[in-house]
């Protein structure tokens, strides 16, 4: 490990990925969450309503 | 036009130091009146936030600060295409100084804010603590020009920084210690994300939150640094993009600290003075408030800020400062329950207090270069900076005088019980700490106007002016 900083070397390119790689997973637990949904309807569970869109103002 | 050109209309206008970073525009007094000039590059960008309404709902929520544009103006003005006058902000404060609270409603205030600009077809490109700032008690963005007309499929540009500014301090003041907001006074661009992935304790590494956005992120930087991968990397939706922001905001909503078991949390459970003496303390302090009649008056060592309400019933704005964590944070507590708005509880060591920082020392200013206060309160504290900081009295009457016009100031005697516990494990070599020694020095540099004893105590309270 060294701990000497990097001049030349832009840490944006990792951020950027770990973005990419975050968005995937939590599309995948909405992927997921929503076939969830689904399953339960199949078997006869009345679907949520809408969760609300706007979000709390900020406190 | 040239830079030299724009550089040198910018100094002749009197830019100010904090803005020198950003190609939109930049920050600059006349006349004793802030405004911005936002540069013709950023013309589109202004007129979306103007025009998709976005302004108006984040003005309206008290998300960001209002402003007016200004029509006339002197001056060589090749590079603008608007000037514009925001809301003067009573005083800025940095995200050192401020409380666990403090940081977690800024954070929550800049994914709000980013939230409503994705509805709107809009982008944060900052994302720095240093944007924000407490108006009217909330956290409100005072950087109009941090918008930018957002692009499907394009990352959000500033969540490193959101990471490094708010969830790493954050995360580290909540899970590790709440000392270590300190770091952001020596990192001014936030908390590099590797030393607060070794910082925080193993088990965050089972919080989706953190080990995503604070460890894997540290990974992937080190992993990628220097790579071309933005060619081959793929896109990103804008629904994925508004999935990130509620993961952040989540991450942070965990995050808590309780004050408690500090130094100073129950202090006035531990005082020794009656309710008597609190109370006349009090009613000085309002007394002298009004006819002082200051606009902004520094509360140094307020505790949980009694006497800071006190002196802002006159309606001045207060900064309510102490050293301790807890009691900033239960100040600010108390402050966003009562709905204050002209109490700013503040983080600061005053035998220390925060210097400038940044690019040529001039980006942050010190807590002295943001003053003069009209009024300054510094009540049960001359002991504690002449005894336990062992600071000469005539250098705290210099002290106090660089900082207000008036002073509020409380004398206690060597032979009050809290005096004798910071003596207790020290010599006493302070001969001159009596109140004729006090007044001799203090003297120098104020007129005293009234000196009261306080009821049922042997300590006296001042009025000074300085001369």
């Amino acid at each position: 490990m060294h701990f000497a900083p990097l001049p030349y070397l832009d840490p944006g390119s990792g951020s950027f990925l770990i973005q990419l790689l975050i968005a995937a997973l939590l599309g995948l637990g909405v992927a997921v969450r929503a076939s969830w949904g689904t399953i339960k309807k199949w078997f006869g569970a009345k679907p949520k309503a809408d969760e609300e869109d706007d979000e709390p103002e900020s406190k | 036009m040239t830079n030299q050109n724009q550089n040198s209309g910018q100094a002749q206008r009197g830019q100010l130091a904090a803005s020198f970073r950003d190609p939109s525009g930049f920050l600059f007094s006349q006349g004793g009146v802030l405004y911005r000039q936002v540069n013709r590059s950023y013309a589109q960008e202004y007129a979306h936030l103007m025009e998709s309404g976005l302004y108006e709902r984040l003005v309206k929520a008290g998300l960001l600060i209002p402003h007016v544009e200004v029509d006339e103006l002197p001056g060589d003005y090749e590079s603008a295409y608007e000037i514009i006058q925001p809301e003067r902000v009573s005083f800025i404060s940095y995200p050192y100084e401020w409380s666990f609270g403090q940081l977690k409603d800024a954070a929550l205030a800049t994914l709000s804010i980013q939230r409503r600009a994705l509805k709107a077809g809009m982008s944060l490109k900052d994302a720095s603590a240093y944007n924000i700032q407490f108006v009217r008690g909330k956290a409100t963005l005072i950087d109009t020009l941090s918008f930018e007309v957002y692009k499907e499929g394009q990352p959000w540009v500033a969540y490193r920084q959101f990471c490094q500014h708010f969830l790493a301090p954050l995360a580290l003041m909540a899970l590790r210690d709440v000392r270590l907001n300190q770091l952001l006074r020596v990192y001014i661009d936030g908390v590099p994300l590797d030393l607060a992935s070794e910082l925080l304790p193993f088990k965050t590494r089972f919080n989706f939150g953190l080990l995503t956005n604070i460890h894997l992120h540290a990974s992937a930087q080190k992993r990628y640094a220097g790579t071309d991968v933005k060619a081959r990397a793929g896109t990103m939706s804008k629904q994925a993009l508004t999935g990130l922001i509620d993961s952040l905001s989540s991450a942070i909503r965990k995050l808590n600290w309780n004050p408690g078991g500090t130094e100073w949390g129950n202090y006035y459970d531990i005082t020794n003075y009656s309710e008597a003496a609190f109370g006349h303390k009090k009613e000085l302090v309002r007394e002298w408030s009004a006819r002082a009649k200051p606009a902004l008056v520094w509360d140094l060592g307020a505790n949980t800020g009694v006497f800071s309400r006190a002196a802002g019933e006159t309606g001045a704005y207060v900064v309510s400062s102490d050293i301790d964590p807890a009691a900033v944070e239960q100040n600010y507590r108390q402050m966003k329950g009562e709905k204050s708005e002209n109490i700013l509880p503040l983080l600061l060591d005053l035998t220390n207090p925060s210097p400038s920082i940044g690019w040529a020392n001039q980006e942050r200013d010190s807590f002295g270069a943001r003053g003069p206060a009209d009024m300054v309160l510094a009540l049960a504290l001359v002991h504690h900076l002449a005894i336990s900081n062992n600071v000469p009295l005539p250098q705290l009457a210099d002290f106090f005088a660089k900082l207000g016009k008036w002073l509020v100031i409380e004398f206690v005697p060597k032979s009050d019980s809290q005096v004798q516990k910071l003596l207790v494990s020290r010599e006493d070599i302070f001969p001159n700490y009596t109140r004729e020694g006090f007044e001799s020095a203090f003297k120098q540099r104020f007129k005293i106007c009234e000196a009261v004893n306080v009821h049922e105590s042997e300590r006296v309270l001042y009025l000074m002016e300085g001369h």
